[in-house]
């Protein structure tokens, strides 16, 4: 049984159609996972179950061995928290420092562990000189910043990004990525829900979801080299990936290794 | 004539004027008809400001703009009816699928014509061409906006603009939050709205491999400044300023490694992936 561990999911808003339709997934402790996927192919309705914002009508989600029930729910988000893709929606506090107390008050952290933590971990995501500032003063890519602060105050283990990059510029995107890997380093399970494939190439393993199934899951590198697992997805690879696997004589071996290590540096 | 900007500068020396970043002595001229621009730079480079002149949205702090033959200056002048600028320009905002808000996806697109006092039955039809043009069908016309896919939420807000039928459509980064199909697919149909209607259309993007592949005028902002304007295909062969400002197209970087790695000697201006395979397949024999 995995970390997190995802039963025969199903999950619909109107009865009538599955957002969600028979899912399986197992996710070990300190993995990175992308889920990639067309808009409207589930991946955000699976985040929100996971943190259990949602209710599925049949299925199970374990996570460290706990099942996800109404009861369990509070115990489940200490130990896992969500990063959203619109950085203005999830500001919550009046300023910064208001808004990573925001989730330890949830968990009544006393008083002065909260105060040790606020310092600590805005220092941590650079934002300790912004402690009195307010949203407005914030750019998108700090407010993102501030919600990770947020959640590793609360001390969990597991992180979802859902899309949180998408609504950032590309310079605000490449901080927060490598974020993110330093997180990974120091051992945070991530999921990353993302379409963005230069961004999935950095997880170890995918899940590509379509029209609310999983469509394929196992170690990245892997998947990548099935050009068609992208385009029936509505996906699409890196240029890099796409002219390697079509390179198939013996003669472009050289070319191939260098394209595939061109697209693991970045 | 289209839109023209006359050494426009905009600062703003109070905190009620902060709806922009700063634009300096921007001289500009977009074509009524026949023009599908990129927009490019970094965020606070002052493409938005830029944008929100062309349909008179912010005035200039100096210099003038001229929209449609209308001079707009820093004073709001009384003779000038700033909605005919609206309706000639249509300015698309960024993530626009969050400013929908009525009942029916027809009633939404109706809006902005009723706002231009079109009277209902003639709204009613312009929305409708509209939401064909950006590629929905009928079914569409009664569903509630919120169950629809991100993707159909951009479309209906853009329809929205269109029913307007404004001369100049501006669009500010329209693809941003789409997957890659998604994002193609609209490139396409602004494409052949420009083709079919041959309105002009400016769009604001960060997507080097969409400026590539897409437009044949592209104007770089840096910090205010109007650092660039012209074909793509000469913008990525300047490396001192791509390198300084941009970055290149997937495609280009992808063949300037094989290149540093392997000592090649491939031509690395290639826009697609085909492109790039077949270049590699005639290099190496």
């Amino acid at each position: 049984m995995g970390y997190i561990t995802i039963k025969d999911l199903n999950f619909s808003y109107n009865r009538k159609q599955n957002v969600l339709n028979n899912i399986n997934v197992e996710i070990n402790k300190g993995d990175w996972v992308a889920v990639l996927g067309h808009n409207g192919s589930g991946k955000s309705t699976l985040a929100k179950a996971l943190v259990g914002l949602i209710e599925p009508q049949s299925g199970t989600i374990t996570i460290d061995g706990l099942e996800l029930t109404e009861e369990s729910a509070y115990d489940i988000r200490k130990k896992i928290g969500i990063v959203f893709q619109n950085p203005d929606n999830q500001f919550v506090g009046v300023t910064v420092r208001d808004d990573i107390a925001f989730g330890m008050e949830n968990l009544q952290v006393a008083r002065e562990e909260m105060i040790e933590r606020i310092l600590f971990y805005a220092d941590k995501v650079q934002m300790k000189n912004f402690l009195d500032k307010e949203p407005s003063q914030l750019s998108g890519g700090q407010k993102q910043r501030v919600a990770i602060a947020g959640i590793l105050a609360m001390k969990t283990d597991i992180i979802i990004f859902d899309e949180a990059t998408s609504m950032l510029d590309p310079s605000a995107r490449e901080e927060l990525m490598s974020y993110i890997k330093s997180l990974h380093d120091e051992g945070l399970t991530i999921i990353m829900i993302t379409h963005d494939i230069n961004e999935a190439l950095l997880a170890d393993k995918l899940l590509i979801l379509k029209e609310g199934e999983v469509f394929a899951q196992d170690d990245s590198r892997k998947l990548m080299r099935h050009k068609h697992l992208f385009v029936e997805s509505h996906l699409e690879l890196p240029v890099a990936l796409d002219v390697a696997n079509e390179l198939k004589d013996k003669k472009y071996d050289l070319i191939k290794e260098t394209l595939w290590a061109y697209v693991s540096m970045k | 004539m289209g839109i023209r900007f006359n050494e426009v500068s905009y600062t703003y020396n109070s905190f009620s004027d902060m709806e922009a970043s700063a634009i300096y002595k921007i001289s500009l001229d977009i074509k009524e008809k026949d023009e599908f621009i990129a927009l490019v730079g970094h965020t606070g480079s002052g493409k938005t400001t830029l944008a929100k002149h062309m349909n008179a949205l912010i005035f200039p702090t100096s210099g003038y703009m001229e929209i449609f033959g209308k001079k707009i200056e820093h004073k709001r002048n009384k003779k000038i009816k700033y909605n005919d600028i609206r309706q000639n320009v249509g300015l698309v905002f960024q993530f626009p699928e969050y400013q929908l808000f009525e009942e029916t996806v027809l009633k939404d697109v109706m809006f902005g014509p009723m706002n231009f006092h079109i009277d209902k039955e003639e709204a009613k039809e312009l929305a409708m061409n509209a939401i064909r043009l950006v590629g929905l069908d009928e079914s569409y016309f009664e569903r509630n906006p919120y169950n629809l896919s991100g993707g159909e939420k951009k479309r209906v807000s853009i329809a929205g603009i269109l029913a307007m039928d404004p001369k100049i459509l501006v669009l500010d980064e329209p693809t941003s939050g789409l997957d890659p199909a998604g994002k193609r697919v609209l490139m396409e149909l602004f494409l052949n709205i420009h083709e079919t209607t041959n309105k002009t259309v400016v769009i604001i993007t960060h997507d080097m491999d969409l400026v590539y592949e897409y437009f044949n005028r592209v104007i770089v902002m840096n910090e205010g400044e109007k650092i660039y304007e012209g074909e793509p295909e000469k913008l990525f062969r300047n490396s001192a300023l791509i390198e300084e400002y941009l970055d290149y197209p997937n495609s280009i970087k992808v063949l300037k490694h094989l290149n540093k790695t392997l000592k090649l000697d491939l031509d690395v201006f290639k826009k697609t992936a085909d492109d790039v395979l077949a270049e590699i397949k005639k290099a190496v024999k």
